[in-house]
């Protein structure tokens, strides 16, 4: 292969993402992945695409472009990763005033939010528990399988003339005058002026390689996933202590609910949200937690079994905005990595604004907010 | 001798027996139909290990017929 | 307090061993019964002559022992659903009859066992197609044939008393092929020698076998099946059972969840690795029988003895012996997952096909069984990749011109839970403060 316009280190949502994004616009794209394709955290999350968990600022407008620009994808690449856009329903179980009052800010930046009361919410989840009586319902929030996102947009690239080669480890970057020459993989080297970093939790390594710097860090969350069952659950249904979660920065484990069922039929259950470094080891009292906090939302849920937990580690940046952009030490190295629990969902809208600036086109939104200069200022 | 129903068919068995000990005493083979491609499939493993063998027992989908004992009065279904 | 799980061969001596040390012993299994896949036999209500076994007064001779002992406490129709090691205790989650319970423990001996090893073929599917294991134990547990016309098939001393038990029952054998040539035994005569017993026990089903005119074909395998035959070297064999085994898989779940070190056994099964002692690398964790590899009833219970305390002399040595040897004289031929036709089912559960893992290979980027399941939801059903995982490793190493490696086999066995447990009941464990 003669120099590629670009490589893309990274084959999970976020490079495939990217890859395609470059393709589409008439660069050459070389995709790098240690692993195989979506073998990362891609490979260990959910597929939910929300804009219901999102408070008004940046990352709800990434959100609520990125949601559409799926659908964009899904036209482009064909109907192969089970996109729906299913439709969220957050309850609240004790105050519902801060869940009106988030729905409500909401609505005015553009989300469509719709209030339902008891008659309207136990139709749209007619197993939901009697206790809740009234809810929010975003139309807007999707779904899809993450890791058939990912192979699938690959597998475009491919087609389209773009090279993926996985299981090849990306050891450094070769740098000269602040700009970016290539990488050194134990698959070859390979020399390209731009170079993608989507390595999401491990982000952090490869500016260092570099020699830049980034605070990636990895947060640790639980999956259940039931035995199949008939379809007891139709939209994705949370608890708004989960928003409360999402944005928080404690340490300690949280848990809080989403529950949802998917096409294979089987149930899944989200999602703990602890820092607790890379330990993998599975936690008993998690799955309590999860199981109890589901079955409470669903009570039919009580008979369902659990076939088996699983585990990422979410990318996360210390003030919870994504890191996209052009690193600010580094030229021609460019981020789209710490996207933390809505990697999936934000992913193509990163890939945009990402192709844009290299492109030299206006990007959708200001990206500024997500440059990585935030984390590079004094570093210099 | 306890009676069961299995898909409203009434089935005799020895207390003790499995389900399918029991489905398969009276010769029918047949426990469910797949999710996906709608085939008949029966015991595999016979031991819990494969879980080709799941009918719903009162209502509880995804039980093992070849480790659940009947009981009188039980409800089966494919 | 010990905690043994299994109430198999290997559970049982083990049982034996440590209570005969004085030591308090609980021993759990899911079975309502003692005896494990081996002593499987009718419920105590029902009269049962155990002409089925070959020799059941050892057997025998456990249970009285160990169900007057006073030392040992009893947990029947429990499966340890999870269990984690907190300081120099191990905790064991249980469901008994469904309803969830922890069990402390110093020392727990892993005597989980075995399962049938399966191989797809057209036609697995149908009902009427199971395991030796499965035709098995509905006769020895419940008294219940299987079918009437029955074809037997696969490889392993296994298929032998199976078939044997199958006739004197009053099925028809229409067929019974063993895959491997009986000349492999050559590479077990020292194991024949050092265990003459052995010799006697095959002359024992030969001898039934050939009163009820059942001929051993060697050689030949179920090529496929339809609902009503099964198609052998191109002939149809009418029939209403095809029991097919390829020997077993041993059942390594707990050991992964504990986090002992599992390796790769010389017929490419994962099991459990122990020392002399039969402790894991994990202290005051033990593993006796299949599922530290494939030995059979009789080594099994020498293991088991060993976990519990007791000597095992040479025994265990000689035994091992056998078992080494037999994996020699009936190998599993890689051939049997090459070829396979692209509509064939691979995962029974979800349903993949052999088409579905290769596309996910040549078009998705597929590199690994981990990738193929993640993108075919081959291994990801109800029994968590315990009947398919293997095939599919083949399958996919096959297509990619690739062996098998061992870290993946070892991942293949990997299982973040023992059993499923219903969500009710996993929640209400945050009141029992467990
Ligand atoms: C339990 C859980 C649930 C989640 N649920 C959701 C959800 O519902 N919706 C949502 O939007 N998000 C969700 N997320 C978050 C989402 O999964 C991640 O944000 C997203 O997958 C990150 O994608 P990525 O492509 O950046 O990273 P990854 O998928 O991790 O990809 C990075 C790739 O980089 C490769 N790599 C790393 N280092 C090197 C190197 N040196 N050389 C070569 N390759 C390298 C890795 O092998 C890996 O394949 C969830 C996460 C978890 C853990
Ligand atoms: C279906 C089947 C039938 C067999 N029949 C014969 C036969 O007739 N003749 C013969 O020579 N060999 C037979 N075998 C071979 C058999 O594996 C060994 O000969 C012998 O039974 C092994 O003894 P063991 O103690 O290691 O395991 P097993 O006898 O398999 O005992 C293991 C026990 O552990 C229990 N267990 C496993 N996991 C858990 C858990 N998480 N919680 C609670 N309990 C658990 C199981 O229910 C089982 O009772 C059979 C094997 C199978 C699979």
């Amino acid at each position: 292969m003669k120099s590629p316009d670009a490589i893309v280190i990274g084959a999970g949502i976020a490079g495939a993402s990217c890859a395609l994004a470059l393709t589409n616009a008439g660069l050459t794209v070389l995709v790098l992945d240690r692993g195989p394709v979506a073998g990362g955290t891609t490979g260990a999350g959910e597929g939910n695409i929300l804009v219901s968990d999102k408070d008004p600022g940046p990352e709800l407008t990434l959100a609520l472009r990125s949601r559409d620009l799926w659908f964009d994808m899904q036209s482009d690449v064909g109907d192969h990763f089970e996109l729906e856009a299913k439709g969220g329903i957050v309850v609240a179980r004790h105050d519902e005033k801060p869940l009106k009052d988030f729905a409500a800010k909401q609505r005015a930046a553009g989300v469509d939010v719709q209030e339902v009361g008891d008659r309207e919410l136990h139709e749209l989840e007619p197993f939901l528990t009697p206790e809740i009586t009234s809810g929010v319902f975003y139309p807007q929030d999707s779904q899809c399988q993450p890791m058939l996102a990912a192979a699938h947009v690959l597998r475009a690239v491919r087609l389209r003339g773009g090279q993926v080669i996985t299981g090849a480890t990306v050891k450094a970057i070769d740098t000269s005058g602040g700009r970016v020459q290539g990488v050194q993989s134990d698959k070859g080297n390979f020399s390209s002026p731009i170079i993608i970093n989507a390595t999401g939790t491990w982000a952090g390594d490869i500016a260092t390689m570099a020699g830049s710097h980034l605070p990636i860090a990895p947060r640790k969350g639980f999956i259940l996933v039931t035995a199949p069952a008939p379809k007891l659950i139709h939209h994705k249904v949370y608890d708004s202590d989960y928003v409360a979660n999402v944005a928080s920065s404690d340490a300690d484990l949280q848990t809080s609910t989403v529950v949802e069922g998917t096409r294979a039929g089987t149930i899944l259950i989200g999602a703990s949200r602890e820092r607790i470094g890379f330990d993998g080891r599975m936690n008993v009292d998690i799955l309590r937690r999860l199981a109890a906090q589901a079955t409470s939302l669903f009570p039919i849920l009580r008979d369902i079994q659990l076939l088996r937990a699983y585990r990422g580690f979410r990318p996360y940046a210390p003030d919870h905005l994504p890191v996209i952009g052009e690193d600010s030490l580094i030229q021609g190295l460019w981020h789209s990595a710490g996207h933390e629990g809505a990697g999936i969902g934000l992913a193509p809208g990163s890939a945009h604004l990402i192709t844009a600036q290299i492109i030299g086109k206006t990007p959708f939104m200001d990206p500024a907010p997500f440059s990585p200069k935030r984390f590079q200022a004094g570093a210099a | 001798m306890i009676s069961f129903t299995f898909n409203n068919q009434k089935i005799e068995a020895i207390e003790g027996m499995t389900i399918a000990a029991a489905i398969f005493s009276t010769g029918e083979k047949v426990l469910r139909q797949t999710r996906f491609g709608g085939d008949d499939r029966s015991i595999f493993c016979g031991i819990g290990i494969c879980w080709d063998c799941v009918v719903t027992v009162d209502g509880v989908i995804n039980q093992r017929a070849c480790l659940i004992q009947v009981s009188d009065g039980m409800v089966v279904t494919s | 307090m010990i905690a043994i799980i299994g109430a198999g061969p290997a559970g049982l001596s083990a049982a034996a061993a440590a209570t005969r040390r004085g030591e308090e012993v609980i021993i759990i299994d899911s079975s309502s019964q003692l005896g494990g896949q081996y002593w499987r036999h009718l419920p105590s209500a029902r009269n049962d002559s155990h002409s089925l076994h070959y020799d059941f007064s050892k057997a025998q001779k456990l249970f009285d022992e160990l169900l007057s002992q006073p030392l040992l406490t009893r947990y029947s129709n429990s499966q340890v659903w999870q269990a984690e090691k907190c300081g120099d205790q191990f905790h064991l989650y249980i469901l008994r009859n469904g309803v969830e319970e922890k069990v402390v423990a110093d020392k727990v001996i892993l005597a989980t066992g075995a399962y049938d090893r399966t191989i797809p073929f057209p036609g697995w599917t149908f009902p009427g197609v199971m395991t030796p294991g499965a035709a098995q134990a509905m006769l020895k547990g419940h008294g219940v044939l299987v079918g009437k016309k029955v074809v037997i098939a696969g490889t392993g001393p296994f298929i032998l008393p199976v078939a044997t038990g199958l006739a004197e029952s009053g099925a028809e054998i229409v067929g019974l092929f063993e895959f491997n040539n009986p000349f492999r035994w050559i590479f077990n005569l020292h194991g024949l020698l050092l265990n003459p017993s052995r010799i006697a026990e095959a002359f024992y089903y030969l001898k039934k076998l050939q009163k009820h005119r059942v001929k051993i074909e060697f050689g030949k395998k179920v090529e496929s099946a339809t609902r009503s035959s099964a198609v052998v070297d191109g002939t149809e064999i009418e029939c209403d059972v095809i029991a097919v085994g390829w020997g077993f898989a041993p059942d390594v779940t707990l050991a992964g969840i504990l986090g002992a070190q599992l390796g790769v056994d010389s017929d490419g099964t994962v099991i459990v690795k122990v020392d002399r002692r039969q402790e894991t690398n994990i202290l005051g964790l033990f593993a006796a029988g299949e599922a530290t590899g494939i030995g059979g009833s009789t080594l099994s219970m020498i293991e088991g003895r060993i976990a519990g305390g007791g000597r095992g002399g040479l025994s265990r040595w000689r035994a091992q012996v056998f078992a080494n040897g037999l994996k020699k004289v009936y190998p599993v031929p890689s051939i049997l997952t090459k070829n396979l036709p692209e509509e064939t089912i691979i995962c029974r559960c979800e349903e993949v096909t052999r088409g579905q893992i290769c596309t996910s290979i040549d078009e998705l980027g597929a590199q690994s069984a981990r990738t193929a399941k993640l993108f075919t939801r081959a291994g990801m059903g109800l029994c968590q990749g315990r009947v398919c995982g293997r095939n599919v490793s083949e399958i996919v190493a096959d297509h990619l011109v690739q062996k098998v490696s061992d870290s993946e086999r070892i991942a293949g066995g990997q299982r973040p839970l023992a059993a499923p447990i219903s969500l009710g009941e996993l929640g209400d464990g945050l009141a029992k403060k467990f």
